[in-house]
């Protein structure tokens, strides 16, 4: 599995990686917006909605929902699975909705913004 | 604003029980891997076999359990702001002290020891300043790359401290399921 630093096959330097981890945190919101997930279900999820292209790495799923729980936009409790394990289960918050509703719509930009760019002949 | 009030318990929760917070992420972390061990059996391997590739596939427990806990023990808020306050008012408080003692009487040895003080406070606060300059130097690099209305605004404030993170890893696969290298070498 490859970070998506290397999509491509060129390091990307820092400021784009950042960019990129943007794009994970709108994912996970995304992911969460469906419904409460526990950690192994939103990388699932992620996985299901994009129809198996997008896979996120667990090295960077759970720092992804701890940050995210810590600047307030998603908030868990342990509850029990559908196996009936102990599990911790992550969901949306208010804050968490807003924030979901201004990085698509700033992705929406930014991907209509280099499409733009690339049909330039 | 309640998340914010929850995420600032959270804080003070997770510097307070350190250890509270390393086993519930171990337990997280644990649930994962059973999670993906029986999906791995389900997929026609041995028990063995999935339990081997659910951790292999989880990656270095240690740094993903360090990385989470190091977050939940990070301020739930920009703290520049309250960092730059800081710095000021101990410029602030030093300055005076050393005016106090500059301009108190010095013809005693209470006056020497004084001027003495006051020297010593203020190479201090020169230290100091220099330091946190230099330190604001290294963490400030100029954000490069794509600037983009908001979008830079909210990069921007995940970067003070996404750095300790470790990067986004996602996999882009194409209709016949590789991998952007395999991609590049395969066609």
């Amino acid at each position: 599995m490859l970070p998506l630093d290397y999509l491509g096959g060129y390091p990307l330097p820092k400021s784009k990686a950042s960019l990129l981890q943007g794009t994970l945190d709108m994912l996970i919101l995304k992911a969460l917006s469906l419904g409460a997930l526990h950690g192994y279900g939103v990388g699932q999820r992620i996985a299901q909605i994009s129809g198996d292209v997008l896979k996120i790495e667990e090295g960077s799923l759970y720092p992804g929902l701890y940050r995210l729980e810590q600047r307030g936009w998603i908030e868990s409790e342990w509850g029990v699975s559908e196996n009936n394990q102990r599990a911790k289960f992550y969901k949306l918050t208010r804050a968490g909705r807003k924030q979901l509703i201004i990085e698509e719509q700033n992705w929406e930009r930014l991907a209509g913004a280099t499409i733009k760019a690339l049909r330039v002949v | 604003m309640m998340s914010k009030i929850k995420a600032i318990i959270s804080f003070i929760h997770a510097m307070r029980c350190p250890d509270e917070i390393a086993r519930e992420v171990e337990a997280e972390f644990r649930f994962h891997i059973e999670m993906r061990t029986r999906a791995n059996i389900e997929n026609g391997m041995t028990p063995d076999e999935g339990r081997h590739a659910a951790v292999q596939s989880f990656g270095d427990f240690e740094r993903i359990k360090n990385s989470c806990c190091e977050t939940r023990r990070s301020l739930p808020f920009d703290s520049t702001l309250l960092r730059m306050g800081l710095h000021i008012t101990i410029a602030v408080l030093a300055g005076s002290a050393a005016l106090w003692a500059v301009n108190a009487p010095h013809h005693d040895l209470m006056g020497v020891l004084r001027q003495l003080v006051a020297i010593a406070i203020l190479t201090i606060l020169f230290i100091f300043v220099r330091r946190a300059r230099s330190r604001q130097r290294l963490a400030g690099e100029p954000a490069s790359g794509i600037l983009f209305g908001e979008t830079v605004q909210a990069n921007n404030s995940l970067t003070s401290d996404t750095s300790r993170a470790p990067s986004a890893k996602i996999t882009a696969y194409d209709e016949q399921g590789r991998t952007p290298v395999e991609r590049m070498f395969k066609s």
